[in-house]
C-alpha cells in the first residue's frame, strides 16, 4: 500500500456516515440559523445582549445579518405597531425560504402591556409566527432556549420543498 | 339597559367616588414671592396683556391671549433670557369648554428659573407657529398637530409625525378611546392585506386577561403543544422540555447530560 | 438607431431622473442596524453629500400619554420602564418626582440614597451601551464586546436589586420598595474598582484610533445656538458649549451634598461628545463611591425607613398591612382606585443619562392623570438631524447618529 493512502480500516474507519438527506439538510438548517436583526424596541437590547460577549449567540450558528435576503429566522424584537405593520411584511416577503419567525417578548406576541390604538395586537396578524417567547423583555437565556427550540422543531421538519410555504392567508 | 356613558369623554373613570370628596390643590404662590419672577411678570406686563399668573411647584404660569403667543415667546426669549423651549403640547378641554389649552414650557438658563405660559383657543382655532424663534418647537407643534389636531399657521411642514400620514382621527383627544376606533384596530390589515382580508383574519384580542387553552392557532400550553390549528383536547401529548430530541443531534453523539458541566455562578 | 435585441443594458440606465438637479433620494431605515430603532431617514443626496435630511419618526409610538390617562399613578410606573428602555431607573425616577412634587411628599433618606445608586448605575448602564453601539456603527466590534461585558456586571447587580434586567420599575411613588441586597454593595465596590481600568481600556483603544477620529472629529458639529434653539439638553448641549447639567443646577435627591464635575466641550463634534460621555461615566463612579458611604452613614444612623409616610397616597408597610385594620383597608383602596392627587399641574425635569427627562402632569384630583406630557431628550435630539445631517457624508449618518443617543422607546413614546 502507498504511503499517502489512508489505512481505513486503522485510522477510525471509512470517512462516511450513512444517515438521510432530510437529517443531513436539517442539520445544515438548524445549526446555522442567520436572524434578521429586527430589534423594534427593548427586547431588540436583550437580543444584542444574547449577541454579545456574555451570551454569546454565535455559539449556535446564530449570525445576525442586517439584510433579509441573507437572513433564515427573523426575531421580531420588540413592540409592533400599526405604522411599522406593513414594513415588516415586506421584509418578510424579502426573505428566502425556508423562513422562520420568532416573535419575541409579550408585545410582539399579544401586544403585551400595550392595548392601544398604535400597536399591533400580536405580529402573527401580519406574518406567521413559528415560536413565541414569553416575557418582557425575555432574557437572552430565554431567546437561546428559543432558539434551541426552534432547533429541535427544524430538525422534526422534512426537508424537501414539498410542503407549501407559509402564509397568512 | 347599559349604563349612559359621555361621548365626549370615553376615557376610563373611577368607578367608586365619596360623595363628600372635596379635592385638595397644590397651592399656588402669588408671583410676588419671587422677586426674579416678579420682575419678569412686571416686565411682560408693560407690552402686553396677563390674564392670570401665579407661582406652582417653584415655576410661574402666564396666562396670555392666544394672539400674542409668538410676541411673548419672542419676549421671554429675547428680553427676559428664558433661552430654551422645553416643551409645547396641548390640553383637551373640549367636553368641559370646547377648548384646548396650549402651554408653552421655557427655561431660563441664567436665571435657572422655569415658566409656563398658558392659552386657551377655541376648536377650530389656529395658533401662530413659533418655530422661528425655537427650532424645537417644529416637531413639537407637529406631534401637537398629530396628537390633538391643533392647526398652526406659518409651520414650515404641518404633517403628523408619530403616526402615519394616512391615520384618521386625533388619538390624544378625550373622546378617542383607548383602543382606537374601528378605522385604527382593522389599520394593519386593511392597509398591508385589504378589506376583504378582515373575515379571515379576524378582530384583535383586545383582552388582557383572555386565557383559552382550547386555542391552538395562537398559543399552545406549554409542555401540551399541539401542531397549528390542530384541535386540543383533554388527553393532549405531553411534550417534556428538552432542549434537543433524545437521541441527540445525529453527529453530537457523545456529549451527555450527565458528564456536562452546569455552571452556576454567573460571574465567573 | 437600430435595434440591439440582446444588449444587456447596465442598470443604472433604466433609473430615469425627473428632476434636473441630479438629487437621489436615499430612504433609510425604519429597520437599519446603524438606526439606533426604528429611525427612517429620507435624505436627499448630491452625489454623496446629504443636502437635505428628512427624519421620520413615529414606528415605535405606542401610546404611553394616553395609556397615562386610563391608568392610575402606579400602574404607570412599569410602562415608564419601556420609554428609554436602556436605563429604565430614570424614567421611573422622573416619575416618581413628579408624582411626589405633585402631592407634597417628602422622600425617606435611606430611600434617596438607594435611589441616587440606582440612576447612577443606570446612567452607567446607558453610557456603556452607548459606547458599544456606537464604537459598532464605526466598526469597533471589540469596544463593543468589552463595553457588554461591564454592562452586564450592572445588569446583575440591578437584576439582584429588583429581579429584572432590563424594565426595572425598581423605584416607587414615594421611596423605594426594597432595601438593597446585602451583597448589592460589595458587588458595586468591586465594579467600580474595575471601572477606571476599564474606561482607560476603551479610551486607549478609541483615543488615538485614527479611523475613530476621523469619523468623529469635525463632523456632526452642533453650534451653541442651534443646541439651544433645538431644545438639546444633556451631553449634545454639554459638548456644546453649555455646562447645564440639571443634577448640579437644580438638583434634587442628594444631589447637592455629593461632589462631582460636570464635563463639558466647546469643540460641539462628535469627539467632544464621546469624551464627555466618557468622563461622565467616572462622574457617575465618583457619586456613586459617595453614596456607599452615605449609604452606610444612613445604616448606623438607624434610618430604616424606605417609604415616605402619606396614608393618603401611599400604602403604609406590609408589616402594618398585615396587621392593623385600618392600614389594610388603605392599602385596599389605593390599590383598586388609586391614589388621588391633588388639583394642579407639575412639571418636574430630571437629568436622565440622555438629558432632560421633564413629566408634565395635570391632575384634576382624579386617580388618572387627566394629561400626562412626556418630555423625552431624545426627540429633539432626532429633530436636529434635520438641520445637522445636510453637508455630511453618507458616512457621517451613522456616526452623527450614534453620537446623539436616541433611543426610539422615547422618541416615539
Amino acid at each position: 500500500m502507498a504511503q499517502h493512502k489512508v489505512n481505513f480500516t486503522q485510522d477510525g474507519g471509512l470517512p462516511v456516515a450513512l444517515t438521510t438527506i432530510d437529517k443531513v439538510v436539517n442539520w445544515g438548517r438548524s445549526n446555522s440559523l442567520w436572524a434578521l436583526t429586527y430589534g423594534l424596541a427593548c427586547c431588540g437590547i436583550e437580543m444584542m445582549a444574547s449577541g454579545a460577549s456574555r451570551y454569546d449567540f454565535d455559539r449556535f450558528g446564530t449570525i445576525f445579518r442586517a439584510s433579509p435576503r441573507q437572513a433564515d429566522v427573523m426575531i421580531v424584537a420588540g413592540t409592533l405597531t400599526k405604522k411599522h405593520a406593513e414594513f415588516i411584511k415586506r421584509l418578510y416577503d424579502q426573505m428566502t425560504e425556508p423562513r422562520w419567525v420568532i416573535s419575541m417578548g409579550s408585545c410582539a406576541n399579544t401586544g403585551g402591556m400595550f392595548n392601544t390604538y398604535a400597536t399591533v395586537q400580536g405580529c402573527d396578524r401580519v406574518i406567521p409566527v413559528d415560536l413565541y417567547l414569553p416575557g418582557c423583555a425575555p432574557r437572552p437565556e430565554t431567546l437561546q432556549y428559543g432558539v434551541m427550540l426552534l432547533q429541535k422543531k427544524i430538525r422534526s421538519q422534512k426537508a424537501s420543498r414539498a410542503k407549501k410555504p407559509k402564509r397568512l392567508m | 339597559m347599559r349604563a349612559y356613558k359621555p361621548k365626549d369623554d370615553v376615557q376610563k373613570k373611577p368607578y367608586y367616588t365619596d360623595r363628600f370628596w372635596v379635592a385638595p390643590q397644590v397651592p399656588k404662590q402669588p408671583v410676588e414671592s419671587d422677586e426674579i419672577f416678579a420682575a419678569d411678570l412686571a416686565a411682560l406686563q408693560e407690552k402686553f396683556e396677563v390674564l392670570d399668573a401665579y407661582i406652582q411647584v417653584e415655576q410661574m404660569v402666564v396666562y396670555i391671549n392666544p394672539e400674542d403667543n409668538f410676541e411673548v415667546l419672542k419676549f421671554f426669549k429675547e428680553e427676559l433670557t428664558y433661552d430654551q423651549l422645553s416643551e409645547l403640547s396641548a390640553i383637551d378641554w373640549l367636553a368641559q369648554k370646547g377648548e384646548f389649552e396650549i402651554f408653552y414650557q421655557m427655561l431660563s438658563m441664567n436665571k435657572r428659573k422655569r415658566v409656563r405660559i398658558k392659552m386657551f383657543i377655541k376648536e377650530d382655532q389656529a395658533i401662530e407657529s413659533v418655530e422661528k424663534l425655537f427650532r424645537s418647537a417644529d416637531w413639537s407643534e407637529r406631534e401637537m398637530y398629530d396628537m390633538f389636531g391643533v392647526k398652526v399657521n406659518n409651520h414650515p411642514f404641518m404633517k403628523r409625525i408619530l403616526m402615519p400620514y394616512d391615520w384618521q382621527g386625533f388619538p390624544l383627544r378625550k373622546t378617542y378611546p383607548l383602543q382606537g376606533d374601528e378605522f385604527a384596530q382593522w389599520y394593519e390589515v386593511d392597509k398591508i392585506y385589504g378589506k376583504e382580508a378582515r373575515d379571515i383574519i379576524g378582530p384583535e384580542l383586545r383582552d388582557t386577561a383572555r386565557i383559552d387553552r382550547y386555542d391552538s392557532e395562537r398559543f399552545a400550553r406549554l409542555g401540551h403543544e399541539v401542531p397549528k390549528g390542530a384541535p386540543v383536547t383533554d388527553d393532549d401529548p405531553i411534550n417534556p422540555q428538552e432542549y434537543q430530541e433524545d437521541e441527540g443531534v445525529f453527529m453530537i453523539k457523545k456529549l451527555k447530560k450527565e458528564s456536562s458541566v452546569i455552571v452556576d455562578d454567573p460571574q465567573r | 438607431m437600430a435595434q440591439q435585441p440582446n444588449r444587456l443594458r447596465p442598470f443604472f440606465e433604466n433609473i430615469t431622473y425627473d428632476r434636473d438637479d441630479n438629487e437621489l433620494v436615499l430612504n433609510f431605515g425604519p429597520q437599519h442596524p446603524s438606526a439606533h430603532g426604528q429611525l427612517r431617514l429620507m435624505l436627499h443626496l448630491q452625489q454623496e453629500q446629504i443636502v437635505k435630511a428628512h427624519p421620520d419618526i413615529g414606528y415605535l409610538h405606542r401610546g404611553m400619554e394616553k395609556m397615562a390617562e386610563n391608568m392610575i399613578y402606579n400602574e404607570f410606573m412599569p410602562t415608564t420602564d419601556r420609554m428609554d428602555y436602556i436605563a429604565s431607573s430614570s424614567n421611573n425616577y422622573g416619575f416618581a418626582l413628579a408624582v411626589e412634587k405633585l402631592i407634597g411628599l417628602e422622600v425617606p433618606r435611606r430611600a434617596k440614597v438607594i435611589r441616587m445608586m440606582l440612576l447612577e448605575i443606570n446612567r452607567l448602564m446607558s453610557h456603556l451601551f452607548w459606547l458599544a453601539t456606537t464604537a459598532l456603527d464605526i466598526g469597533a466590534m471589540t469596544v463593543f464586546l468589552y463595553a457588554f461585558r461591564e454592562r452586564e456586571y450592572l445588569m446583575d447587580i440591578m437584576e439582584g436589586y429588583c429581579g429584572a434586567r432590563l424594565t426595572h420599575a425598581a423605584i416607587r411613588i414615594g421611596g423605594v420598595p426594597l432595601d438593597i441586597q446585602p451583597e448589592f454593595l460589595d458587588q458595586l465596590k468591586t465594579f467600580l474598582d474595575k471601572l477606571p481600568k476599564n474606561i482607560k481600556d476603551y479610551e486607549d483603544l478609541l483615543d488615538e484610533n485614527r479611523i475613530w477620529r476621523m469619523r468623529m472629529e469635525g463632523v456632526g458639529i452642533i453650534p451653541k445656538e442651534m443646541a439651544l434653539s433645538w431644545g438639546c439638553t444633556g451631553p449634545m448641549l454639554r459638548a456644546s458649549g453649555v455646562a447645564w447639567d440639571i443634577r448640579k443646577e437644580e438638583p434634587y435627591e442628594l444631589y447637592d451634598e455629593v461632589e462631582f464635575n460636570v464635563p463639558w466641550s466647546d469643540k460641539c463634534d462628535n469627539f467632544a461628545r464621546y469624551r464627555i460621555y466618557m468622563e461622565e461615566m467616572r462622574e457617575s463612579a465618583k457619586i456613586l463611591y459617595q453614596c456607599i458611604d452615605m449609604y452606610e452613614k444612613c445604616e448606623r444612623d438607624g434610618q430604616t425607613e424606605l417609604m415616605a409616610h402619606a396614608p393618603k397616597y401611599i400604602s403604609a408597610p406590609k408589616l402594618d398591612i398585615m396587621t392593623q385594620n385600618y392600614s389594610l383597608m388603605q392599602h385596599f383602596v389605593l390599590v383598586t382606585q388609586g391614589m388621588r392627587p391633588p388639583v394642579g399641574e407639575v412639571y418636574v425635569a430630571t437629568e436622565s443619562p440622555k438629558g432632560e427627562l421633564g413629566y408634565y402632569i395635570n391632575s384634576q384630583g382624579g386617580p388618572y392623570p387627566y394629561r400626562l406630557k412626556l418630555r423625552a431628550p431624545s426627540f429633539w435630539h432626532t429633530g436636529i438631524l434635520t438641520d445637522l445631517l445636510p453637508g455630511h457624508y453618507i458616512p457621517d449618518v451613522v456616526s452623527i447618529i450614534g453620537t446623539t443617543n436616541i433611543v426610539f422607546g422615547e422618541v416615539d413614546r
